[in-house]
């Protein structure tokens, strides 16, 4: 059972951890949009089909 | 019907006009049916493509030249179709004044500055990439990103190489109207309480995962033994996950049942707050001790669960505010001030009373004042409701926000800033989003009680058992309290109300208060205003009177109109289109202000002068206008229609009739409302053979009578009202101008129409939006599901209590059972309430 004593706190650690990141995700805004970002990493994607324009100055 | 506040930007000079030849044909950038007089073709990327209007055309070439072109393989990936582009805001310069910055930009350390921007027309996921792409290729650009879910935009940019009003220009020429977004107003500081809420609420959720983990250990080992040193490990472990999440998470509770406790109230969160710190006590105490049973887990969870409920309640709360936002977008922000020096613009803050000021053909009157020279048509519409602009003189009232019309004035400033009728009208909307149910405040009346009764009953309790055995009584005492936590009362109505008004305002009917979705449920009387609510609230074609050829004359008018914007033009326009007629080819178009319009139209039998306008034109012209047609325009203008002349080469051909016609919906409407069982009454302002004309209309076509009151004032409105309600009736009244606004106030329950004024819409409880009337009928449903569920609600609460305390205070139930049960019942509550969604989004696809 000895194995718990680390464990333990390990496990309320990492948790810890979770919930700073949790802050910052909310503080940097990423769940103020749920939405619009999970269609623009689709249209990184293809990227490709703009290649000749993108040299362009615009 | 003036017909002098046409725009000359009107005038389509771009392409060739389309001769009906191509219906069917959508247009490439928005995909509505390029057809008609707007419509034109365009050569983009040596390609011609077709265009609903010059708009799209100028969008479309706009993306074609900073090579996003892929935009439209991106909308077409989505079937997704774009709205034609809004009408850019002009003044766009003003927004590089310093005293207009300063009210939304910030400037950051290293000199950019940072704006967010509310920005109209996004649509899907290609526009935001558009937006971004096209933004992020301009020099002077350090961030563009668009937030989907809000329509905003998030600005970075370097004022030296860049200013704003480019930044603006250049999204108003892909089709998109920005409007500074003020983070300090009212719907910023909202957005920071939620965020402090999604913080309280995600550290609660980590302290609830977390302990759920050490509970299971604790369970398992009081059933099947565990060391007494592990025990307290594990309890000491529980004690400091649940310390933080109730101080922090539970902070507010805690606070505000203090400070209730302090006015000597018994508050809402008093008795979650009891809860929470009477079991945390206990479980400190019982570590300390090194006792058995810790209820650290329930705690937490349940503050967890309360503290969920409150982040959705405030989420729709917040799909509310956002009407608000669009009110705020009328103040104008600069105004031209005459002194005597000359004239000097300035910011709309720094006016005072008795300023004059210089108010330009399509600028916004910047304050509420008089007229002291010049004459004009103005715009009300966004106060009035009245589409038809309104003619003002010398001493004329004019209104902040309003539009002029042709002319250019100087008023006197009478009431600036919060003074003026656009701003009261903004603080009543912001005060009403505050308001609670009735059955809220019934709950809320009741709670004291139940606070006061939970309290006494676990003293008793406590008292009982402890002649007996202290353990058992503090374990009861504990449970009684735990398990009489009034959450799930305390849930059963703000959960019902907050999903309710969240599916309505999916569905684009805003209400306004819990007491409005209340009130639906019991309604037995629907009164409707005619115009704006059952009409369009827009000017159709109806009729057409001529001794000749009925389509020669359509055409003739169509090739003359087919230059103009107005309302009239634009329904000529539409019933040449929806008869699948071309446009004759026409020149030399020119406006009479307030008397018609006339053009050269060529004809296959050579050209032909054609004038159309009212009357006076005639005269004017010296063309004959006989008794017969003299007594028809009479009485078309006794029915509220519009009798518009045609005349061709100095001889009169005929007359049109130009009227708003019924919406679309409106007869289902009708049908649906007295399916529902509902008296139905028809107000209008209309003369008396308008309104048999109009009662006709539905009556054959719905099967139902209704009953028609024409010639009403306001006050009269009212009065029908009140009479309805005086014979025991539930009136629900829907109207949409500011004529309607005593009587909408007067009703039980008022609809508004989401296109009417900001007046009717603050005098109402309930906002379509759009302008689906088939809404209201499903309003009604959806009051009625609400409703009943609220009593669903608060019945299984009260079972739930009415079972389950006697049994804890008896000692049956041990605080891990109550632990259990609470959430449990709360669940239930939550569960209930969500299942509104799922039956009325059933409901509307039926």
């Amino acid at each position: 059972m000895s194995v718990i004593y680390g464990l333990i706190p390990g496990m309320i650690l990492l948790g810890l951890v979770s919930v700073l990141v949790f802050f910052w995700a909310v503080k940097n805004g990423q769940y103020d949009d749920m939405e619009g970002p999970a269609h623009r990493i689709l249209d990184d994607d293809d990227m490709d089909d703009r290649k000749d324009k993108d040299d362009r100055p615009s | 019907m003036g017909r002098d506040s046409i725009p000359p930007s009107e005038f389509l000079s771009t392409s060739n006009p389309i001769i009906g030849s191509n219906n069917g044909t959508s247009c490439f950038h928005c995909g509505l049916p390029a057809t008609g007089a707007a419509a034109c073709t365009g050569d983009v990327a040596g390609e011609q493509h077709l265009f609903c209007c010059s708009g799209c055309l100028n969008v479309c070439r706009v993306i074609h030249e900073a090579g996003l072109d892929a935009f439209y393989d991106r909308l077409k990936k989505r079937e997704a179709t774009m709205a034609p582009p809004p009408d850019s805001p002009n003044d766009i310069d003003q927004y590089d004044l310093p005293e207009v910055q300063q009210e939304f930009v910030q400037n950051l350390a290293d000199g950019s500055r940072q704006a967010h921007l509310m920005v109209e027309g996004i649509h899907c996921a290609a526009c935001v990439w558009l937006i971004e792409k096209a933004l992020g290729g301009m020099p002077g650009i350090i961030k563009a990103e668009v937030n989907l879910v809000h329509h905003r935009l998030l600005l970075q940019w370097q004022p030296e190489q860049l200013a704003l009003s480019k930044i603006m220009q250049r999204l108003a020429a892909l089709g998109y109207a920005a409007i500074p977004f003020n983070l300090d107003n009212a719907e910023g500081k909202l957005r920071e309480q939620n965020r402090r809420l999604l913080f309280r609420m995600g550290f609660a959720g980590f302290g609830a995962m977390n302990i759920m983990w050490i509970s299971i250990a604790l369970y398992a080992g009081s059933f099947s033994g565990i060391s007494i040193e592990d025990r307290d490990f594990f309890q000491w472990v529980s004690c400091t996950i649940a310390t933080p999440v109730l101080f922090y998470s539970g902070g507010p509770i805690l606070i505000s049942a203090l400070r209730g406790l302090r006015r000597a109230m018994l508050g809402m969160d008093l008795p979650i707050a009891i809860g929470a710190v009477a079991t945390y006590t206990y479980s400190l105490w019982q570590t300390i001790q090194g006792g058995q049973h810790v209820y650290f887990d329930t705690v937490v969870s349940f503050l967890f669960i309360i503290l969920v409920g409150r982040y959705l309640e405030a989420l729709a709360r917040r799909n509310a505010s956002s009407a608000t936002m669009r009110l705020l977008e009328l103040q104008p922000r600069m105004a031209t001030r005459i002194t005597e020096r000359g004239e000097e613009r300035v910011a709309v803050r720094k006016l005072v009373a008795g300023d004059r000021l210089r108010v330009r053909p399509g600028d916004k009157v910047p304050a509420d004042g008089v007229l002291i020279e010049g004459e004009s048509h103005i715009d009300e519409s966004m106060l009035t409701g009245e589409s038809r602009p309104v003619h003002k003189h010398l001493g004329s009232r004019m209104a902040c926000g309003t539009v002029n019309g042709e002319g250019s004035l100087i008023m006197r400033v009478e009431q600036t800033g919060s003074g003026t009728v656009l701003a009261r009208i903004i603080h009543l909307v912001e005060s009403a989003q505050g308001s609670r149910a009735r059955v809220q405040r019934l709950a809320d009346r009741i709670v004291p009680w139940f606070v006061g009764i939970t309290l006494l009953l676990s003293a008793i309790t406590f008292l009982y058992w402890v002649q007996s055995d202290f353990d058992i009584a503090l374990l009861a005492a504990t449970a009684v309290l735990i398990i009489t936590c009034p959450c799930a009362l305390g849930l059963a109505t703000p959960m019902a109300i907050a999903v309710s008004t969240g599916v309505a305002a999916r569905y684009g009917v805003l209400v306004r208060n819990g007491e409005a979705l209340e009130g639906l449920s019991d309604i037995t009387h629907v009164v409707l205003d005619k115009t704006g609510t059952l009409t369009e609230g827009r000017m159709r074609l109806s009729d057409i009177q001529t001794p000749g050829d009925r389509n020669r004359l359509l055409q003739l008018a169509g090739a003359v109109e087919r230059h103009y914007s107005h309302p009239l033009a634009a329904a000529i326009c539409a019933a040449l289109e929806a008869e699948d007629l071309a446009f004759p080819a026409s020149r030399n178009a020119q406006l009479l202000a307030g008397l018609g319009v006339g053009a050269m139209v060529e004809t296959a039998d050579g050209d032909c002068e054609v004038w159309i306008g009212n009357r006076r034109l005639m005269h004017n012209r010296g063309i004959a206008v006989d008794a017969a047609m003299q007594e028809v325009c009479s009485r078309i203008e006794a029915e509220m229609g519009v009798a518009v002349l045609i005349a061709a080469d100095g001889k009169l051909l005929g007359l049109m009739r130009i009227e708003d016609g019924l919406r679309t919906g409106a007869v289902e409407l009708i049908a649906e409302l007295s399916r529902q069982g509902m008296g139905i009454t028809l107000l209008t302002g209309d003369s008396a053979a308008a309104a048999r004309h109009l009662q006709q209309l539905i009556s054959t076509q719905a099967l139902v009578p209704i009953r028609v009151i024409a010639d009403v004032l306001p006050e009269d409105k009212v009065r029908a009202v009140e009479a309805l309600q005086k014979q025991g009736e539930r009136v629900l009244m829907a109207g949409d101008g500011i004529n309607d606004a005593p009587a909408l106030a007067q009703a039980d329950i008022s609809i508004a129409m989401g296109n009417g004024t900001d007046v009717s819409m603050e005098c109402s409880d309930i906002v379509l939006m759009g302008s689906d009337v088939r809404k209201i009928p499903w309003a009604i449903a959806l009051g009625q599901r609400t409703l009943s569920t609220i009593r669903q609600n608060l019945m299984l609460s009260l079972a739930y209590n009415v079972i389950l305390v006697p049994a804890a205070m008896a000692a049956w139930v041990t605080p891990v059972f109550a632990a259990l049960a609470m959430p449990l019942s709360s669940l239930l509550v939550i569960g209930n309430a969500i299942l509104i969604r799922r039956h009325m989004q059933h409901r509307r696809s039926d």
